[in-house]
C-alpha cells in the first residue's frame, strides 16, 4: 500500500508537474497550440491605427475562422470605417507553405487573388503585415530555448518556409502557456513587437483580448481589440469559400 | 418585445452609402464642348437584408445631379439602364440571393463580374460600364438576370440568363468624350437614340481554384453591349443622324492567374465572333504582372487584338481601344490615411497618364486629387482624346 500510494503521488507530481519539466522549446509551443485549439471563432475587432504623430485611425472587422493551426480558413470583413465597409479578405492557411489570399471590394464587385511575393506589406495600412495574419502550424518553425524571465519561457522561432523574419522570440508564461510577447526580427535588426494583454478565460481557452503590434521602423502602432468573442461555433466550409465572399458582400 | 425585433431586425440589415462632389477642370475646349468645368454630385445607398440565412434581399439606389446635362433633368426612377443620359434616380441594384448547399442563386438587377486581369476583362461579358463622363475611367452598371453558381470542391459552375438587355452608356454625341472627325466640321450631328436587341443572352464559365493558380473558361451567346453606329445624313438640312445598334456576339473566353516567386502572371483572352452583317470578329488578350513590395504595388501588361475580319468602323469601343496598350500602374500606400497612385497606358499613336493623390479626414471623409494627360494624334484611341487632359477633384463623404 505505502509503495502503491508513493507510486501514485510520483505518478501525480509528475502529471502535475510535468509542464514544468517541459524545457523542451517545440513541446512548450505545441502546448500553447494544444491548449488555445478551437474548431472555429468568431470576434468583432476594433483596430487603432496611431502613427507616428500620433494621428489615430479607427478600423472594425469581422472575423471567422474554421479549423486551427495550419489547416484553417478565415474571412475578415471590414464593417467600419464606411469606405472600407464590405471590403473582405479570405485566407486559406497551408500546413505545408503560405495562404493563398483573396480580396473582395466592392467598388469593383470582383474577387481578387492577392500577389502576396513580399507578406510583409501592411494590411490595409495597419501595422499588421500579411504574413502577420497567417496561421502557421508548430511543425513550420525550428524552436530554442533563450532563457526564462518573470515566470515565462523565451523562446527562439526561426521559420522553416520563407519569411520576412529571420527569428522570433516568443515570451510564454509557465502557469498557463500563454504568448504574452513576441519580437520579430528580420535582416536589419528588431522589425515589429507585438504584445498579448488583458487575457480572460473564454471557452477554456486563455485569449488576450487587446493584441498591440509596433512597427518599430515606422514609430507605428495598431492595437486590435476583440469584442463578442465566441469559440467553437457551427460555421460551415461553405462560407469560406470565393463565392462566399461575393454572396455576402 | 418591440425593442427586441428591432434589434433582431437590425442585426440582419447592413447599409452603406456615399455622397460624392466630383469636379472635373479640362484646360481645352473641344469643337463640340466648349465647357471647361463639369461638376457632379452622386448620392448612393447599397442595402441588404438577410430575411433567412438561404436569403438575403440587395439593393442600391443612386441619386444623380450634375451641371453638364449629362444627368437627366427628370425624377422618374430607371430601373434598367438604358437612358442615353445618365438618369438623375437610378434603380443601381435590387435582387434576391438564395443559397442553399453548393447552390447559391442571384436574381434580379445585379453586377456580374468575370475575369481575373485587371488592365482589361475581356470575358467580363455582363458588365456594361457608364462611359457618359469619361471614357478611360468608366463605372459599372447592373444587369436584369438570374445567376446560378453551383461550387463543387475547387470548382464552381455560374450559369447567367440575361432577359433585358442592359447597353453600355456611350457619350454624348455633343460633348468632349465624342470625338467627331475634322472631314464632319460644319455638319450637324442629330442623335437618334438606340435599337435594343430582343433576345435574351446567356453565358455559362467554369472556374478552377488550385493551390496556388486559378482558371477558368467561359463562353458567352447574346449581344455586345457596345454599339455600332449606323449613320443617315440628310443634305438638305446639313444633318448626320446616328442611330446606335448592337450587334450579336458570341465569344469564347479563358482566364489564369498563376503566383510565382517573384511576381504574379495574369491572363485573360476571349475571342468575338458575330452573325450580324458588317461586324468585326477579333480575339483580345491581355497578359499582366504584379508584385507588391512593402507599401508599393506595381502592375504591367500588355493588352493586345487580332483582328479576323473587318466590318463597320463606326463603332464604340473602348475595350479595343485599349488594346495595342502597354498598362502600366504603380501605387504607394504612404500611411494608413494617405495613398499615391499612376497609371500609364501607351499605344503606338497616344498615351494616358493619370497621378491620383487620395487622402482621408477622420472616419467618413476623403478627397483624392487627380492629374490626367492624354497625348497623341487623331488616328489613335487615347490620342484621339488629345484635348481632354484634366485635373479633377472628388471630395466623399462616406456613411
Amino acid at each position: 500500500m505505502h509503495a502503491d500510494k508513493t507510486l501514485a503521488w510520483i505518478c501525480g507530481y509528475i502529471l502535475i508537474a510535468s509542464p514544468l519539466f517541459a524545457q523542451d522549446p517545440r513541446t512548450i509551443i505545441a502546448e500553447t497550440q494544444k491548449r488555445s485549439y478551437s474548431s472555429s471563432q468568431r470576434y468583432e475587432g476594433t483596430l487603432e491605427v496611431i502613427g507616428a504623430e500620433n494621428r489615430v485611425a479607427t478600423k472594425r472587422w469581422v472575423f471567422e475562422r474554421i479549423g486551427s493551426f495550419g489547416d484553417s480558413k478565415a474571412i475578415l470583413r471590414f464593417t467600419a470605417p464606411p469606405e472600407v465597409k464590405g471590403v473582405a479578405l479570405l485566407i486559406v492557411n497551408h500546413p505545408d507553405k503560405s495562404s493563398d489570399q483573396w480580396m473582395w471590394r466592392p467598388e469593383i464587385g470582383r474577387d481578387q487573388r492577392i500577389a502576396l511575393q513580399d507578406r510583409s506589406t501592411r494590411f490595409f495600412g495597419t501595422d499588421f503585415s500579411f504574413e502577420d495574419l497567417e496561421e502557421r502550424d508548430v511543425n513550420q518553425f525550428d524552436y530554442k530555448l533563450a532563457g526564462e524571465e518573470n515566470g515565462q519561457w523565451k523562446i527562439e522561432s526561426r521559420p522553416r518556409k520563407s519569411s520576412q523574419y529571420g527569428y522570433l522570440l516568443m515570451w510564454v508564461k509557465k502557469d498557463n502557456y500563454t504568448v504574452t510577447k513576441v519580437e520579430a526580427y528580420n535582416k536589419k535588426g528588431l522589425a515589429r513587437v507585438i504584445e498579448y494583454r488583458d487575457f480572460e478565460l473564454n471557452h477554456n481557452i486563455w485569449t488576450a483580448r487587446t493584441t498591440e503590434v509596433l512597427d518599430v521602423a515606422r514609430k507605428s502602432r495598431t492595437i486590435l481589440k476583440f469584442d463578442k468573442l465566441e469559440y467553437d461555433l457551427p460555421l460551415k466550409p461553405d462560407q469560406f469559400t470565393v463565392e462566399a465572399l461575393r454572396r455576402e458582400s | 418585445m418591440i425593442p427586441l425585433v428591432f434589434l433582431l431586425l437590425a442585426q440582419n440589415f447592413e447599409q452603406r452609402g456615399f455622397i460624392e462632389s466630383d469636379s472635373v477642370f479640362y484646360p481645352q475646349t473641344a469643337p463640340n464642348d466648349s465647357g471647361h468645368a463639369v461638376d457632379d454630385l452622386l448620392f448612393r445607398w447599397e442595402a441588404s437584408y438577410k430575411v433567412a440565412p438561404w436569403l438575403k434581399i440587395s439593393g442600391a439606389f443612386d441619386a444623380d445631379v450634375d451641371t453638364h446635362e449629362q444627368v437627366e433633368r427628370s425624377w422618374a426612377l430607371d430601373v434598367d439602364g438604358r437612358s442615353i443620359r445618365r438618369p438623375a434616380l437610378s434603380l443601381r441594384r435590387m435582387s434576391a440571393t438564395l443559397h442553399k448547399g453548393h447552390v447559391t442563386a442571384e436574381l434580379g438587377r445585379q453586377f456580374i463580374r468575370w475575369g481575373k486581369a485587371d488592365i482589361l476583362n475581356p470575358t467580363d461579358r455582363f458588365a456594361p460600364k457608364d462611359y457618359l463622363s469619361n471614357v478611360i475611367e468608366p463605372d459599372f452598371l447592373g444587369v436584369i438576370a438570374a445567376r446560378v453558381t453551383i461550387e463543387a470542391g475547387n470548382n464552381s459552375v455560374d450559369l447567367v440568363w440575361q432577359p433585358w438587355f442592359t447597353p453600355s452608356r456611350t457619350p454624348l454625341l455633343d460633348q468632349r468624350w465624342t470625338v467627331i472627325p475634322p472631314q464632319a466640321d460644319g455638319v450637324a450631328i442629330d442623335d437618334l437614340g438606340a435599337r435594343y436587341p430582343g433576345r435574351s443572352q446567356f453565358g455559362a464559365r467554369w472556374n478552377h481554384i488550385g493551390s496556388g493558380y486559378e482558371y477558368s473558361f467561359c463562353v458567352f451567346d447574346g449581344y455586345n453591349n457596345l454599339p455600332l453606329f449606323s449613320a443617315v445624313f440628310d443634305p438638305q438640312t446639313n444633318t448626320l443622324g446616328l442611330q446606335r445598334y448592337y450587334p450579336e456576339l458570341r465569344s469564347y473566353g479563358a482566364d489564369a492567374a498563376v503566383p510565382l516567386p517573384w511576381f504574379t502572371v495574369k491572363g485573360e483572352a476571349a475571342y468575338f465572333s458575330s452573325s450580324t452583317p458588317d461586324t468585326d470578329q477579333y480575339g483580345l488578350y491581355v497578359v499582366q504582372i504584379e508584385r507588391q513590395v512593402k507599401e508599393w504595388s506595381f502592375v504591367g501588361g500588355y493588352a493586345g487584338e487580332v483582328l479576323t475580319r473587318a466590318g463597320n468602323p463606326l463603332e464604340f469601343a473602348p475595350d479595343r481601344g485599349f488594346a495595342r496598350s502597354f498598362v502600366g500602374r504603380a501605387a504607394w500606400t504612404i500611411d494608413a490615411r494617405r495613398s499615391l497612385a499612376m497609371n500609364a497606358a501607351v499605344r503606338a499613336g497616344g498615351s494616358f497618364t493619370r497621378f491620383e493623390y487620395s487622402q482621408t479626414y477622420g472616419q467618413h471623409w476623403r478627397a483624392t486629387a487627380n492629374l490626367a494627360w492624354i497625348r497623341g494624334d487623331m488616328t489613335d484611341f487615347l490620342g484621339e482624346y488629345h484635348r481632354n487632359s484634366y485635373a479633377s477633384l472628388g471630395v466623399r463623404y462616406s456613411f
